[in-house]
């Protein structure tokens, strides 16, 4: 994996400038934001470098490329600093040729934006879960916070898709569906997917907004707390084509390594960051 | 283009369509995020209607606009639908032509996101100070607002230009304008008194037509936040 380097601690020599050609990210493997932009470096296939940052013991120099240490940040040749996740993610995708990740359609954009909005509390829920079971704590209230948030992505995901499929249907016809899905709703129960064709957030394929909610749905596992997902149908199946995307696997985080990332993380062991390099 | 519409609340019949050729935003006469699209609106000249939501006593149809019930909403002729102010003014740079408000550019567009950034906890900073007006210690709150403002000022200081994208104004002027258009009508003005910088963006903004198109009547905008303050249905067409 790219990322597989050492990290950069206090009193590390700062990276040289970004040679033309290439874009760097400064990035700390085990965090989710990075992980989008990541994500949308491999996807667009960009020539990129990564350089890993302690976030624990971060060097006086990253103050430089980020007024408050944060990850993700991109620096590209020109000693361009872009940061914010989300920024990162549509800059790549601006400056760059190649498959777009953003829709070009002017409404299909603002969906995805819009999207993004339903999603915003779940980062904060998922890593309050992860804490208060590291820590021993309870986490039943924070929990069942997590699951309604989910259960408003199911909903966006089942209006979104029948909307997109109705946008192609005569009145009559979308009259028909509308009833035929009240009808498996309710014959059927949850798992009425059989019929949809669309199963991620974007549409048929993958899309920016697929990978902006992805890296919290991966990490719920190895936080312990995947059963969230068991009112979802349709965002387990969303999870299960996730994970056959190439991209997606090609970063997918291995099991073990973050269950020791963790372990020494919550010990406060400035060492956790390089768990599981080679020496 | 009449912004000057009764409100349309609780029990009122929904609107129609939306004719072929026009947009429509549902808005609220003295909302600041509703004034950033109108701002887009009006700087692009998008021919557009206007739809005032009574905002203490919410149509029962306006949740099918915005699931969240919040002001501005756009809806056009084919039915589609955009929430959130800053969405819904970038989808209105997209689609219609003129003007570009955002660059072309891909870091200077991330620029200005990044921007946007940096403003983003004064709406609520300025909200809160609007609240507590008659009482004593906003103090500590007015320190945390001159704080953000300063970031804003070092923005301006480190471009040496007059406006937050370059030497004319831009997407990210609009986003921010109506904050500071209130800062100045609700006194709160020493919370700016420390940004040379600021204080000329914000003169140099009053001159442009589509701020100044806009502008509120100080008094209606007092009279609107006095009885929205205390939840009065009325409050939202004030002074119609």
């Amino acid at each position: 994996m790219e990322d597989a380097t050492r990290s950069f601690g206090k009193g590390s020599l700062p990276p040289g400038p970004v040679p033309d050609g290439l874009i760097r990210v400064y990035s700390m493997r085990f965090c989710p934001y990075a992980h989008r932009t990541r994500l949308v470096l491999r996807a667009k296939g960009i020539r990129h470098e990564v350089v890993n940052i302690n976030l624990r013991n971060k060097p006086e120099w990253y103050y430089t490329k980020h007024p408050f240490g944060q990850i993700p940040v991109l620096e590209n040749s020109k000693c361009q600093l872009i940061y914010e996740s989300v920024i990162a993610c549509e800059y790549l995708d601006d400056a760059y040729p190649g498959r777009k990740l953003y829709p070009y359609d002017p409404y299909e954009r603002a969906r995805q934006k819009m999207l993004l909005e339903l999603f915003y509390k779940v980062p904060h829920l998922t890593k309050e879960c992860l804490v208060a079971l590291r820590c021993g704590r309870e986490c039943a209230d924070l929990k069942l916070a997590l699951r309604q948030e989910f259960c408003n992505l199911e909903e966006e995901r089942q209006e979104s898709v029948s909307a997109h499929q109705r946008s192609f249907l005569s009145p009559l016809a979308q009259e028909t569906q509308i009833k035929l899905k009240a009808y498996l709703r309710n014959s059927a129960g949850p798992e009425i997917l059989g019929y949809q064709n669309t199963i991620f957030f974007g549409g048929d394929c993958i899309s920016m907004i697929d990978y902006l909610f992805w890296p919290w749905f991966e990490r719920l596992d190895v936080y312990g707390i995947a059963d969230c997902l068991n009112h979802t149908p349709a965002l387990r199946l969303w999870t299960a084509a996730m994970k056959q995307d190439p991209t997606v696997c090609a970063l997918l985080i291995d099991k073990n390594i973050f269950l020791g990332f963790l372990n020494l993380y919550f010990q406060n062991n400035p060492d956790a960051f390089d768990y599981g390099l080679a020496c | 283009m009449s912004g000057s519409a009764r409100s349309l609340a609780k029990g009122s019949a929904p609107p129609g369509p939306v004719p072929e050729g026009l947009i429509r935003v549902y808005s609220m006469r003295f909302c600041p995020y509703a004034q950033r699209t109108l701002l887009v609106l009006t700087a692009k000249g998008i021919r557009h209607e206007i739809i005032n939501i009574n905002l203490k006593s919410k149509p029962e149809w306006f949740f099918k606009k915005n699931p969240f019930g919040l002001v501005p909403v756009l809806e056009n002729s084919q039915g589609q639908l955009i929430y959130e102010s800053a969405i819904t003014c970038e989808y209105l740079d997209d689609v219609y032509p003129g003007k570009k408000l955002l660059p072309d550019d891909p870091y200077e567009k991330a620029r200005q996101k990044m921007v946007f950034e940096l403003f983003s906890k004064v709406p609520s900073l300025v909200t809160s100070l609007l609240r507590k007006q008659n009482e004593e210690d906003c103090s500590g709150q007015k320190e945390e607002l001159r704080k953000e403002i300063s970031k804003l000022e070092e923005v301006l200081t480190n471009k040496k230009t007059t406006f937050f994208g370059g030497n004319s104004l831009s997407m990210i002027d609009y986003l921010i304008w109506p904050w500071f258009e209130r800062m100045e009508i609700l006194e709160l003005n020493d919370c700016v008194d420390h940004t040379p910088k600021l204080q000329l963006w914000m003169a140099a903004m009053r001159k442009d037509p589509a701020v100044s198109a806009l502008l509120m009547e100080p008094k209606a905008l007092r009279g609107f936040l006095n009885l929205y303050l205390q939840n009065s249905p009325e409050a939202c067409d004030y002074g119609l």
